[in-house]
């Protein structure tokens, strides 16, 4: 288990120093192909192995069946985002966006980012996990600032200030807990998550309250949630379309899996009612903020993005009802949200690729040029809107069943009809996007197997997760569910 | 100890006034290594060896590489400094709440909590936090709001040091390498901004809203 774990972390580094060293598009996608499978494999491999053992610890590493559902969704969308970077890089490189000496960069940068998704989920340690979050900041500014253009170094600078002033004050909340600790008297295996879990009745309540604001706010700002989001629209409207589905999917799951990590120690310190009530109230925000940007949005991105903070604020809403149904529903919807987003941002990549904008008054009629994509992308926009029969329907409905049962009457009708407004936003978008009447000059475009096979095992995924969840997958989320609440 | 305290907050009521960049990356290396001394100082009052390795750290991390990819960075920023005649108002402003931010945090914290390693320091470095945070409100150089995050990065690592001693040096050394990357990283945005905006003001970017 331990040799896996290493080699999880070590593929990635390995196959980005390589990367450097590569100048051509082809002999990158030889060396990327096989190491992004490599990763994704002994990642399943990793799932398989906690699934059988239920839990893995040593002094630095800490994996459960909690780990086990983040993991699934940073190694598919490793491996979908690995497939799709390559038809799409070499078409900007084609049309001179970038030249092709850059291409390395773009790898070696991916996989260091893909390295600092994993380190976060394996590492067992609140202070290490703060290292790695704050790492994988680091692994993607400069892919935001990618292009090195005026709007993409204004998203890139502005993402790393917000992001590193925010995962400050989770240091210092990380510290303030460090201190209750010590005066708890289990200074000697510092900030092991284990080891704080298990003495979490005995720290001061007064202390971990003081914590876990900072903690909130620092890894709230990092999985965007309002009022600390502005720096997701800009990040994930500029990034390369690859990024931003890595950004939106797997980045924001991992921030918000560190905090459900705090969560857990401050509720066996100071009871479920505090941090549940934050948790709403941070969710529900979200959500609130996020429906004036998407109904109003001209750039396709950025639509996707503000999605992203309406699910980020729906996932928190459903970990802060707290009930064994709504933790259920909130870890299925992470998985959902990732995959059906990662999906829409590889095809809105596509998209604007083709049509050489973001802009969605200037897309029409994609349908004519590209129909297979055109009926993914609407698949994908049915989907996040939370209709049926397509999987986010199953965990929205889980999370808002789960607030009705609380007998939180307002606070779930107030959120379905802002699920509502946004169902009606996305969908006029969509469209017009896909039905507009298209340009004559307009033609047929081709679209590659591998950028194809990425974007359609996530279309399957939307699709089967809709009727289907393998009892596997139910039992694996009803335990990650228990250790969620303290179990 | 006390000295250094002072001398600490003497700094970064300091940097407020300053406008000048190679001055003010002047000041917050002398910031750092006020850190790395209380660092040592602290290791040599407890005997512990760790302490020393922190010192170390902190002084080749941010007495010697940042300051340098700094120092490598200015002769690009000739003609860059805040604009103090128009600034001169908000200038003003973020000295009183540095000051303000001090008063609060003596103010507030009670050092004599069970536990606290060292109570002098501890309310020096909230107030650093708070007055590196004005900082990069204040401030709109993209060289000097990476000095407010290096100030409250001091700060939060001289929180550490007074409330437990800092932390286990494993996470100590990622703490360091993060900080490192990230100035790095700052720094290289910097320069891409100098050669697309020809400015390294901050406000020019508002371009990506709604």
């Amino acid at each position: 288990m331990h040799e896996l774990i290493l080699l999880a972390l070590a593929i990635p580094v390995i196959t980005g120093l390589l990367s450097l060293f590569q100048t051509k598009a082809a002999s990158l996608r030889v060396l990327n192909l096989p190491g992004s499978i490599a990763t994704t494999v002994v990642l399943f491999t990793i799932i398989y192995q906690i699934v059988q053992e239920k839990e893995y610890s040593t002094e630095f590493f800490y994996l459960d069946q909690l780990s086990v559902v983040m993991l699934f969704v940073v190694a598919l969308l490793t491996l979908t985002a690995t497939l799709f970077s390559f038809s799409y890089m070499e078409k900007e490189v084609k049309e001179g966006a970038v030249s092709e000496s850059l291409l390395s960069r773009y790898y070696a940068l991916l996989n260091l980012f893909s390295f600092a998704m994993i380190s976060v989920l394996v590492v067992g340690n609140l202070g290490l996990m703060w290292v790695a979050v704050e790492g994988t900041t680091l692994a993607s500014a400069l892919l935001v600032a990618y292009y090195f253009n005026r709007e993409a170094l204004e998203a890139a600078w502005k993402y790393v200030m917000i992001c590193t002033v925010g995962i400050c004050l989770a240091l210092f909340g990380t510290m303030v807990l460090y201190y209750g600790q010590v005066t708890a008297g289990g200074g000697s295996q510092a900030l092991n998550w284990v080891a704080l879990k298990a003495i979490s009745a005995q720290l001061d309540p007064t202390v971990v309250k003081m914590a876990f604001i900072f903690i909130l706010i620092g890894y709230g700002t990092k999985a965007g949630l309002a009022p600390m989001h502005t720096w997701l629209p800009d990040a994930h409207s500029q990034a390369p379309s690859p990024i931003s589905a890595l950004l939106s999917g797997a980045l924001l799951s991992c921030a918000l899996y560190v905090l459900i990590r705090n969560v857990i120690i401050v509720q066996g310190a100071i009871g479920p009612q505090f941090p549940h009530f934050l948790l709403m109230g941070i969710g529900l925000l979200s959500i609130l903020i996020a429906i004036p940007f998407v109904l109003v949005q001209h750039d396709v991105k950025r639509l996707l993005a503000y999605s992203s903070v309406e699910h980020m604020g729906i996932i928190t809403l459903g970990l802060g009802v707290g009930t064994p149904l709504a933790i259920y529903g909130a870890l299925l919807h992470i998985v959902n949200h990732a995959v059906a987003k990662s999906s829409l941002f590889y095809i809105a990549g596509m998209i604007t690729q083709d049509y050489k904008t973001k802009n969605i008054k200037q897309i029409q009629g994609a349908i004519n040029g590209m129909p297979l994509v055109t009926t993914l992308f609407i698949i994908g926009i049915l989907a996040i809107t939370g209709s049926p029969p397509f999987n986010i329907f199953i965990s929205e409905f889980k999370i808002v069943v789960s607030l009705f049962e609380k007998q939180q009457w307002m606070i779930g009708a107030v959120t379905l009809l802002l699920l509502s407004g946004i169902f009606a936003g996305m969908l006029r978008y969509l469209l017009k996007m896909s039905f507009g009447t298209a340009a004559p000059e307009r033609t047929r475009v081709p679209v590659r197997p591998l950028a194809m096979s990425a974007m359609v095992l996530s279309t399957v995924l939307i699709i089967v997760g809709g009727f289907y969840l393998p009892p596997l997958a139910n039992s694996i989320l009803v335990r990650a569910a228990e250790i969620v609440l303290g179990g | 100890m006390e000295l250094l305290t002072i001398l600490l907050l003497l700094a970064a009521i300091l940097q407020t006034r300053v406008s000048n960049l190679r001055l003010a990356i002047n000041i917050i290396v002398a910031q750092s290594v006020l850190v790395a001394l209380a660092c040592a100082i602290i290791g040599f009052r407890t005997n512990e060896l760790h302490m020393y390795a922190a010192a170390l750290l902190t002084s080749v991390i941010k007495v010697g590489i940042i300051p340098l990819a700094f120092y490598r960075l200015l002769p690009y920023l000739q003609e860059e400094r805040e604009i103090v005649g128009r600034e001169i108002v908000k200038a003003n402003l973020s000295t009183f709440m540095t000051l303000l931010s001090i008063i609060l945090a003596y103010e507030v914290i009670n050092p004599h909590l069970p536990g606290v390693a060292v109570a002098t320091t501890l309310p020096a470095a909230i107030a650093l936090i708070l007055s590196g945070l004005i900082f990069i409100m204040m401030r709109r150089q993209a060289v000097m709001q990476i000095i407010g995050l290096i100030t409250m990065e001091n700060g939060l690592y001289l929180f550490g040091l007074s409330i437990t001693q800092g932390l286990p040096l494993i996470i100590e050394l990622g703490i360091f390498l993060d900080v490192l990357v990230a100035v790095v990283v700052l720094v290289i945005l910097t320069y891409r901004l100098k050669l697309s905006f020809e400015s390294t003001d901050i406000s020019l970017l508002k371009k990506l809203k709604g």
